[in-house]
């Protein structure tokens, strides 16, 4: 059976990630406050990366679990979005992204003060990634760049669980055709199956999400439609996720959500950087 | 790893291992026992250390030394826990850790708990569980040893992802539906098994396939060689990779019969 690789040092997971850094990420992000739509998804990408590497941390150090990488793509481009000492990585393991940030800022958070009141306490808010949006939407170009990663990772890692490739978009691809240039990415396979693509559509209304849709028919257009069969059928475990967190996953769902709002992000990502039910050690 | 003890009437022999692919450091299960006067006999406890914590070794074994030297063997006993997650902090304290290992610690360590308390006297026991570690009880009468107890969990089925643990930050006891107590009676030659929850879902598993090991378990294991050729056999038989701790306790109802076995 597929999908069923225990991640581990040995075996770890490969998490990739494309981001949309065209020019309308700059409008603002249905749901995000009057936030545009790029720096609210740079603050998603870095609070991710900030779970994954305390979900890697033991004691003072951090275990290797997971391998990361942000690819950014706008103009007529795609390239590493990572910057400072990690500047043109392609993948990096969570114990380096976890030391090396961009910077590490001190936010505030409330938090409950344990006698029935609010307290503002000073968090470290580490940053790989700043917002940026400018000129088209390479989308395909950023495929084939995965699809190159995703096969090295396969070759090198041939027992691990499939690499997840997870696509953030607020548009469509101006560089050709997405579903063709989608299909070499999931056709990389290891033992324990095929190389996972999910896509985001992040909205610019607040128009009504459709997420992770078992089929086609509600979609409102054809780009919509591409990005559902770019979609790969989300793992059983990952349905399970989802439906904990409330969304309606089924067993032939796609890890595709349609106009979704910021929550939305935040909760697909969780379910798509949850491999499997497996223990890491 | 491997220890072993006799202490009043009972036998004890503890055997464990880290995960596979980790070193010993890395193991994060914990085990204790300790003679005890009131009643006389002897506390036993195994603790499993969830590998998602941090810090989660140093949480198992102050548990289980907490245990072995509390005189409380009911849900109290979780109420009283304060100078163990003390210890814990004091520990931590001062340590310089980068970002995410101090937010990481934030969190707390958490693990599973068994403890027994045998009363070698009287021929009773009393354990007390939050989580999936595990008692077995199996008698030496007749020709096929008999399970007659499984606590708290009984059959390997019931066994998850995500037993409910006991966090090192957390205040006051689990709730008290997650607190587990159970009871019994020991006779001559019973043999206790407290599992950390791998190994204990794997034995019930064979026990429930009709291929038990308790037999083996009571006449062949003994050492760290055994052990491993134990373990070496369940890897390639279903046994989920993970630490295994699994104290072996015989009780004897008497020093003339202890002698006579």
């Amino acid at each position: 059976m597929a999908y069923q690789a225990e991640i581990s040092r040995k075996n770890p997971g490969c998490f990739l990630f494309l981001v949309d850094q065209s020019e309308s990420m700059e409008d603002p992000f249905a749901g995000g406050n009057g936030k545009k739509k790029a720096e609210e998804l740079a603050t998603i990408l870095n609070k991710l990366i900030h779970n994954l590497s305390i979900r890697c941390a033991k004691s003072d150090s951090i275990y290797d679990y997971f391998h990361v990488g942000v690819l950014g793509y706008s103009e007529d481009s795609c390239k590493s979005a990572l910057g400072g000492e990690l500047s043109g990585r392609s993948l990096v393991p969570i114990s380096e992204l976890a030391g090396k940030p961009l910077r590490i800022e001190e936010r505030t958070k409330q938090s409950d003060d344990g006698a029935g009141g609010v307290m503002e306490q000073t968090v470290k808010f580490p940053v790989w990634f700043d917002p940026y949006g400018k000129g088209g939407t390479p989308m395909c170009a950023a495929l084939k760049d995965a699809t190159k990663i995703v096969a090295t990772w396969c070759q090198e890692h041939p027992q691990g669980f499939p690499p997840i490739v997870i696509n953030i978009t607020d548009g469509e691809a101006t560089d050709g055709d997405l579903v063709a240039a989608a299909r070499p990415l999931t056709a990389v396979s290891g033992e324990d199956g095929s190389a996972l693509l999910f896509n985001i559509h992040l909205s610019s209304t607040a128009g009504p999400s459709i997420e992770l849709p078992g089929d086609a028919s509600k979609l409102p257009d054809q780009h919509a439609k591409a990005l559902f069969d770019a979609s790969s059928t989300l793992t059983p475990f990952m349905v399970a996720r989802a439906t904990e967190l409330g969304l309606p996953a089924a067993e032939n769902s796609r890890g595709f959500i349609f106009n979704a709002q910021p929550l939305h992000v935040i909760h697909f990502l969780d379910i798509g950087t949850r491999p499997a039910n497996v223990r890491l050690r | 790893m491997n220890h072993a003890t006799a202490a009043n009437e009972c036998d004890i022999k503890a055997f464990c291992c880290p995960k596979s692919g980790n070193s010993a450091e890395e193991y994060e299960d914990a085990w204790a026992q300790r003679q005890t006067r009131t009643p006389a006999g002897i506390r036993v406890a195994v603790v499993d250390g969830a590998t998602e914590s941090s810090f989660a070794k140093l949480w198992a074994a102050l548990l289980a030394q907490s245990y072995v030297r509390s005189e409380l063997a009911g849900a109290e006993f979780f109420a009283r826990l304060q100078p163990a997650r003390r210890l814990w902090r004091q520990r931590l304290a001062g340590r310089p850790l980068p970002w995410f290992a101090s937010e990481k610690a934030e969190q707390g360590a958490f693990a599973a708990f068994l403890g027994v308390q045998i009363d070698a006297h009287n021929n009773r026991w009393t354990a007390l569980a939050v989580g999936d570690c595990c008692l077995m009880q199996v008698d030496d009468v007749g020709k096929r040893m008999r399970v007659l107890k499984a606590f708290p969990l009984e059959k390997s089925s019931q066994f998850t992802m995500s037993p409910y643990l006991i966090g090192s930050r957390s205040n006051g006891e689990p709730p008290h539906e997650r607190i587990q107590i159970s009871k019994g009676s020991l006779r001559d030659g019973d043999m206790l098994l407290l599992a950390t929850d791998a190994v204990a879902a794997w034995l019930l598993k064979q026990h429930e396939n009709g291929r038990p090991l308790w037999k083996w378990l009571y006449r062949k294991l003994g050492t760290p060689e055994s052990f491993a050729a134990m373990v070496a056999y369940g890897r390639k038989h279903g046994l989920r990779n993970d630490d295994f701790t699994l104290v072996r306790v015989i009780h004897h109802d008497s020093p003339v019969a202890a002698k006579e076995r």
